[in-house]
């Protein structure tokens, strides 16, 4: 376990001393607050465009966070052989597959936190200046908590993402484990129309492929509530609830898969 | 008394080729043992299969048969782990951390804590010689710098057994006696050193016994007096002084000679010619000694030979080897 | 390489997955995705906007919208009384697909059937069909087939005979249009005969090589046959009316031995008889419900 965080917190400072991140969250900030501008521009609609560009922006440089680090995690320490001396103290391949994880996910929380901060801060100042007559007519209340829900889904998403990128980086080069892990994001987001290919097609075979598949793919639409939180329509707990125990066990299953690959390989 | 290392019938084969898969055996069936408290060489040519055994026995590849263990524990073992070091061949660690976090890295992982994992990591630095340098990040680092830290989070846990694998490269003479001194300190300590290197002079210097590989298997084994022993083929003797006349007069006498500068000659004299004789005819003509030293195989030599001999199966045990494999 | 631990995180992982997929499966049992707000489906609302996006990969994102218009569809059909949507996405999504691709033939025509249907089995919006249509005819202007769709939907949904005749004569003037065009166009402005026209019409599209045009189409020919049933019966109802105090009923034309057995239509459901007024309709339960409007007959 001490282990795992030791592994973890290497991971986290060398986040932040790579450059990107910050750069990163700097952009999402700048871009966050450019959309209060253009927000100045459509009366009435401004909260809705914010809410809409902010949730937008942390799920896309999250998403940039989780694949470019995500790829690199175990293929880099190989690639510079760091991990010659790292494998001979006394940790196992799976404590060390587990605290790369760990370190990266906590790179996205603080991330993410960073982010979410920022929007409520901008949309509490719009509160602050715009009339009541114009509040009273917004689908949802300005620095709405259940905002949160939204960002609550797109953090699981993000672990998830970063666990397909975890896994390819356990056994093939960062350039195409960056392409199969967007893959599997494009893929992931087109899921549910997997799902209903019976209505569509009369080949039985292929309606059932479809449905595995379904199954078998990161079924990522399941965690965009942005548009019902903007609107103001209700995402319950239980929806919240069993789509982030689905993250979960998903993500169980690709870091034990990646622990499975890592054990094996031979540090030539 | 149980050895430090046991290697038995340690054997990696590697698949090369995409379609027919032919194995390329990296080591032969190695089989050693090293005692505790002792300074194991391990040599052989760039090549010959030292590395491979390196990282088998730290189990960062996988043997394809044959087995290993290290204080009597399974190389996998964890818990053991906390009792050896280990310094890479050609060490590279985080560049973005500095001596002092990439120290206190290793140090948690070993299982310091607070105080103590500082008072370790003083330690080592200090004893490998890194100062200010401490608080610079590692890519600002030499490589002899890069070599020190490496030696310091191989030390970090008062390992019994430590494993250097190449410990002397690209280490200026200055760094290479540092590190020669440091192996006999751990000597004296008790602990167990086991290193490799493709450079003779330092097993020499350092070692009671050691093994020798080459193509991946093990060419000798024991001390080192009795390995190399028979291997000596003749004598050099420097001489300076030497007038052409006097030149003329010995020449046929020996086996070679090479000119080092006007006066100054290297003579090459066989096994069977006592060299007193040609020294005294010399000294007598007004030629002084600079030197004179037995020649002997380079490491090369001898293993192109052994490798050679091992080949067609002609080969006797040498007196002296104690566990060599055929 | 300890083998049997592998072979334990390998199972585990399995297991995992497992798992996952179960939770997944009760979270659409309890939380059905396919009510979720419609706007999202579209994901962009201008189709313009969507080409510039979509880079190169327009065929396949049509494919993927096409795909979502079925759904939609056949969704919105099979949700009985659930369908509070009201197929309202049915053009937007056929609008977007012939947008990202302008040759999707099967689109415009799925459009021009479905779009114009009377609710409850299509959104009923002709003006719509005709739009589409309309789109197709500028990509592809030589297809016959579009002419004579826009031609069906004025003559069957909107009741323009004059425009229908109009758009039917177009569709024979297009290569390889087949004979019978003209005559039909013909048969438009002629006296009576209209239930044969449609009758005529919907033989054509019964011999498409799209399945669903083909039952459509059949669903249709059997609505017609039963229109002709049930003229009969309700002129047997006219000449035998029932004497007073009595209802109109079955039993009673049983007995009366005009009817061998309760009459049927073409799908085996009996014929409803309004025993106040005698007059025949199918039965709510029936397939074939909700009947046409018939067409009215030209004076």
């Amino acid at each position: 376990m001490r282990a795992i965080r030791s592994v973890a917190v290497n991971v986290f400072r060398e986040s932040v001393r790579d450059r990107v991140p910050y750069n990163l969250v700097l952009f999402a900030v700048l871009l966050i607050a450019s959309s209060y501008l253009i927000g100045q521009l459509t009366a009435g609609q401004d909260v809705k465009i914010i809410k809409d560009l902010g949730l937008a922006a942390t799920s896309v440089f999250g998403l940039f966070i989780s694949i470019f680090i995500g790829i690199g995690l175990v293929s880099k320490e190989v690639e510079r052989r760091s991990i010659y001396a790292l494998l001979s103290k006394p940790v196992s391949r799976a404590q060390f597959v587990a605290g790369k994880y760990a370190g990266l996910v906590l790179t996205l929380a603080v991330n993410v936190t960073v982010m979410t901060v920022a929007l409520y801060i901008i949309l509490a100042y719009m509160v602050w200046t715009e009339p009541p007559t114009i509040r009273a007519g917004w689908d949802a209340p300005g620095t709405d908590p259940r905002l949160l829900k939204a960002i609550f889904l797109i953090f699981i998403e993000l672990m998830l993402v970063t666990a397909i990128a975890l896994f390819f980086s356990t056994f093939s080069s960062p350039i195409l484990s960056a392409a199969l892990t967007f893959g599997f994001y494009v893929v992931g987001h087109f899921n549910a129309d997997l799902k209903n290919f019976d209505r569509v097609v009369d080949s039985k075979a292929a309606a059932y492929l479809a449905r595995g598949l379904y199954h078998v793919l990161p079924d990522l639409s399941a965690f965009d509530v942005k548009t019902e939180v903007v609107h103001g329509l209700p995402v319950t707990f239980g929806y919240l609830a069993s789509t982030a125990a689905y993250g979960v066990a998903y993500v169980t299953a690709l870091l034990l898969l990646a622990t499975f690959i890592f054990s094996r390989r031979d540090f030539k | 008394m149980s050895p430090a290392i046991r290697i038995e019938e340690l054997t990696k084969d590697y698949a090369i080729g995409f379609w027919r898969r032919r194995p390329y055996r990296a080591l032969d069936r190695l089989t050693l043992d090293i005692e505790p408290g002792e300074v194991y060489g391990f040599l052989g040519p760039n090549g010959a299969g030292k590395t491979t055994t390196l990282k088998l026995l730290m189990q960062l590849i996988y043997p394809t048969s044959g087995r290993a263990e290290i204080l009597g524990r399974p190389v996998g073992d964890i818990a053991m782990r906390r009792r050896i070091g280990y310094l890479p061949e050609n060490p590279s660690f985080y560049d973005y951390l500095t001596a002092e976090e990439l120290l206190g890295y290793f140090a948690e992982l070993f299982g310091y804590k607070g105080a103590d994992r500082r008072k370790r990591v003083d330690t080592l630095l200090e004893r490998v010689g890194i100062g200010a340098e401490r608080r610079l990040q590692l890519r600002k680092f030499s490589k002899g710098m890069i070599q020190r830290v490496g030696i310091a989070q191989a030390l970090l846990n008062d390992p019994e057994v430590i494993f250097l694998d190449e410990p002397m490269s690209g280490l200026d003479p200055l760094g290479r006696r540092d590190v020669r001194s440091l192996i006999l300190e751990l000597r004296d300590q008790g602990r167990t050193v086991f290193f490799s290197s493709h450079i003779l002079a330092d097993a020499e210097a350092l070692c009671r016994r050691v093994a020798v590989l080459a193509g991946g298997r093990l060419a000798a084994s024991g001390t080192l007096t009795d390995i190399l022993a028979f291997q000596v083929h003749g004598w050099e003797l420097v001489m300076a002084n030497v007038s052409p006349e006097v030149l003329a007069k010995v020449k046929p006498a020996v086996r070679n000679t090479t000119e080092i500068s006007p006066g100054r000659y290297a003579l090459e004299l066989s096994l069977d010619q006592a060299p007193d004789r040609i020294l005294a005819d010399l000294t007598a003509a007004g030629a002084t000694l600079i030197s004179l030293n037995p020649m002997r195989d380079t490491l090369e030599d001898f293993f192109m030979k052994r490798v050679a001999e091992m080949g067609t199966g002609a080969r006797a045990p040498m007196a002296g080897d104690d566990h060599a494999s055929h | 390489m300890n083998r049997r631990r592998d072979a334990i995180v390998l199972a585990l992982a399995v297991a995992a997955f497992g798992v996952a997929i179960a939770l997944q499966m009760t979270r659409d049992r309890s939380y059905p995705r396919d009510e979720r707000l419609t706007e999202q489906i579209l994901y962009v609302r201008s189709p313009a906007a969507l080409k510039r996006m979509t880079l190169e990969f327009d065929a396949v994102l049509a494919d993927v919208y096409w795909i979502r218009a079925i759904q939609h569809y056949g969704g919105d059909r099979l949700s009985g009384p659930r369908a509070a949507s009201k197929y309202l996405l049915l053009y937007p999504l056929l609008d977007l697909t012939t947008t990202l691709d302008p040759y999707f033939n099967i689109a415009y025509r799925f459009g021009a059937i479905f779009l114009s249907e009377a609710y409850p089995g299509g959104p009923g919006r002709p003006d719509q069909s005709v739009a589409l249509l309309r789109k197709a005819i500028v990509a592809m202007p030589h297809k016959w087939q579009y002419y004579h769709d826009i031609g069906f939907v004025y003559y069957w949904r909107l009741r323009d005979y004059q425009t229908a005749a109009l758009w039917f004569q177009r569709a024979a003037t297009q290569p390889n249009a087949p004979n019978w065009l003209t005559p039909l166009a013909a048969s438009m402005l002629g006296r009576g005969q209209d239930r044969a026209a449609a009758r005529f019409l919907w033989q054509q599209i019964a011999k498409s090589e799209e399945a669903w045009l083909r039952r459509s189409a059949q669903r249709a020919l059997l609505q017609l046959q039963a229109l002709d049933r049930i003229d009969y019966l309700d002129a047997v109802n006219t000449r035998f009316p029932p004497a007073a105090g009595e209802q109109y009923s079955w039993p009673r034309l049983i007995a009366k031995r005009l009817l061998p057995g309760v009459p049927v239509d073409p799908t085996g459901t009996p014929y409803e008889i309004d025993p106040a007024t005698g007059r025949v309709r199918v039965a709510q339960e029936s397939p074939l419900f909700p009947m046409p409007e018939e067409p009215r007959r030209l004076q």
